[in-house]
């Protein structure tokens, strides 16, 4: 498990590529839309159009039977805003080999981190039946800001069920394309995942599922387990066996499986955050998806 | 069921007002709560939610028991009215001085028993061996003496009887004993065989007036009579005609019989002149008296704490059993706990190495 202070001090940044070209004119590190700067060769454009003397391209000018000048144009680099949307519903305060809050902080420390140490901004919104205001943060490249903010998430407290304050985040998102973290163990009914999901559609959406291995793998193969619901669902006396025990990770096996395909058309398919939050991991998992 | 609860109390019945705690297991439970991210996680299980009611069960029996257990419950004594098979048998036993003879007329000597002893050895065989027989005991010689009341308890009855070869002493005077022999059997319940069995060696003369009162009697008990002559040798028959005069004065016996027969109620005589005659007439005596018969048990008082206790007991054992089973999945197992502590401890060294 790593806290909030261990991811400050070191780790890996998480790397990320956005799916799309960011446009806009400031300057980031992403391969924008717009041409400008000294990124990578993009195009040869007349001069008329780029009247720019210092890029005429002189092998491009020569070869063109109508004697016409070129420029070459350079892509621009251009920033994103990262979002990360926690759930803070009450099964958050779960704690089995991890505790799930610290877990959260922690990625979104890194997160905070990576984002703004390449000029990209981060924003958080912290959402259970609503949407939290005291835990929002604009996208903000202030890297001070966006560390606190995401430390903060750690020692949120988390009471309330549900989680339909996505549906108002996904509204409040609305607009430029953005690259948004989904941090959630995604208990909720089925109907209310894929309306999440719709509504975030535009964006490149990474669902971070937190799950803990004390919930599936970790299971013990004998014993007496009383579960208490954190939402309130009631409590239940389970025998654990090892045939209860195979059904019980079918089971999540299957939850796991069917989240999967809910996100697909939507969104990347969804990392596991499983006990201890690595970067490196998620950075692999955000570049070959 | 209701007589059972009116039978039942308790020592210190304010100690049952804490009864209610029993309800506690409804509310709380006896296994550490696990808080998960959602209990629909783990599968439906008929065996779990079985075992959750069981648990519950146990833990309001562990509680009531050991409430119930220091309140001191008990069950009342109690006289319980059963039919079994058996009669009333009032036994009637002359202990008149020619009683200590042998069956020959003797006084016993050496090896050779007299008419009681042989009478006590048969009779105590005879009393015990039908579980629900009531007897009572009465012996005469000149007057009547109540040796023991109708009763079920056999040993008394054994004992009663242990005791008629003690010498005899003066007459014969079987009216009286007949007569305290017969309020032997009170009142009883209706439909009980009754059975008098008189044991003498002799008879006597029965005063016409107290014939009266003891046939209205028998008209009154109906009683079976038996009649068990232990008859000397060489004295004369019940069914012997005297000689001379047929009067009661020459032959009482003869007479005694004739009265018996008279009285309009089932009886029979036996002639014994021996141990073994006595016997086969106590046998015959035995199966001519099989009749359902209502008998009262006397239940004492039952301490039913032990009971309490290990009902308690019972339901602490279930939950111990639950304890020892339980499981906090939780929590990292202990090994890999080990690892993750022994780790940074080794990476240390190095870096401070480095």
């Amino acid at each position: 498990m790593s806290g909030p202070e261990e991811a400050v001090d070191g780790g890996a940044d998480i790397i990320y590529l956005p799916r799309w070209r960011p446009g806009g004119h400031r300057v980031g590190a992403h391969r924008g839309r717009e041409a400008g700067g000294l990124g990578t060769f993009r195009d040869p454009v007349s001069f008329l159009r780029l009247p720019d003397a210092r890029r005429i391209d002189l092998r491009a000018s020569l070869r063109d039977p109508f004697e016409g000048v070129f420029v070459r144009r350079f892509e621009a680099r251009s920033p994103v805003e990262t979002w990360a949307l926690v759930d803070l519903s009450a099964s958050m305060r779960f704690r089995g080999r991890a505790d799930r809050r610290d877990l959260t902080g922690a990625f979104c420390t890194s997160l905070a981190r990576s984002a703004t140490r390449i000029g990209d901004g981060f924003g958080v919104i912290g959402c259970d039946r609503t949407l939290r205001e005291d835990l929002f943060l604009p996208a903000t490249r202030h890297r001070a800001a966006a560390q606190t903010a995401a430390a903060r998430l750690g020692e949120a407290s988390c009471e309330g069920g549900g989680a339909e304050g996505f549906l108002e985040a996904a509204r409040r998102l609305a607009g430029r394309p953005k690259l948004i973290f989904l941090v959630s163990d995604f208990r909720w009914p089925e109907a209310l995942i894929e309306e999440v999901f719709a509504a975030l559609a535009l964006h490149d959406v990474t669902p971070v599922l937190l799950a803990d291995s004390a919930e599936d793998e970790g299971l013990p193969n004998w014993g007496l387990v009383e579960l208490d619901d954190l939402e309130g669902a009631g409590r239940r006396l389970v025998f654990l066996r090892p045939s209860l025990r195979r059904r019980w990770i079918a089971r999540e096996a299957e939850r796991v499986e069917r989240l999967r395909r809910i996100c697909a058309p939507f969104a990347r398919p969804p990392f596991r955050l499983a006990d201890r939050f690595d970067a490196e991991a998620l950075s692999r998992h955000l570049m070959t998806t | 069921m209701t007589p059972l609860l009116a039978s039942l109390g308790a020592a210190t019945p304010w100690l049952l007002w804490l009864l209610p705690l029993a309800g506690l297991p409804l509310l709380l439970s006896v296994t550490r709560r696990s808080p998960v991210a959602s209990v629909a996680a783990a599968p439906e299980d008929p065996v779990s939610s079985g075992l959750r009611i069981a648990l519950t069960a146990a833990g309001m029996l562990a509680i009531g028991g050991l409430v119930l257990a220091l309140a001191g419950p008990y069950r009342a004594g109690e006289r319980v009215t059963r039919t079994g098979i058996g009669a009333q048998i009032s036994m009637l036993i002359d202990r008149s001085g020619s009683m200590n003879e042998t069956f020959a007329g003797r006084q016993p000597s050496g090896a050779e028993e007299s008419k009681a002893m042989a009478s006590r050895r048969i009779l105590r065989d005879f009393v015990g061996e039908r579980a629900h027989d009531q007897f009572a005991v009465t012996a005469f010689s000149t007057a009547p003496m109540l040796v023991v009341p109708m009763t079920d308890r056999h040993d008394a009855v054994r004992a009663a009887i242990a005791a008629i070869d003690r010498p005899g002493l003066d007459y014969t005077n079987v009216a009286r004993g007949l007569g305290m022999a017969l309020s032997q059997f009170g009142a009883g319940a209706p439909g009980v065989s009754r059975a008098l069995l008189l044991v003498s060696d002799g008879a006597a003369v029965i005063d016409p007036r107290i014939q009266a009162q003891l046939r209205a009697e028998f008209t009154k008990v109906q009683p079976n009579l038996y009649w068990l002559f232990l008859r000397t040798k060489g004295s004369p028959s019940i069914y012997d005609k005297p000689a001379g005069e047929d009067t009661p004065q020459a032959a009482p016996e003869r007479h005694l019989d004739l009265f018996f027969k008279s009285l309009g109620v089932p009886y029979r005589a036996f002639e014994a002149e021996g141990a073994d005659a006595v016997a086969g007439a106590v046998r015959q005596i035995e199966a001519l008296e099989r009749d359902p018969i209502p008998y009262t048990e006397e239940r004492p008082r039952r301490n039913l704490t032990g009971w309490a206790y290990g009902l308690a007991a019972f339901g602490l054992l279930l939950l111990v059993l639950a304890k020892l089973a339980e499981t906090d999945f939780l929590r990292r197992p202990v090994r890999e706990r080990d690892a993750a502590a022994a780790g940074p401890a080794r990476a240390t060294p190095k870096k401070a190495a480095a």
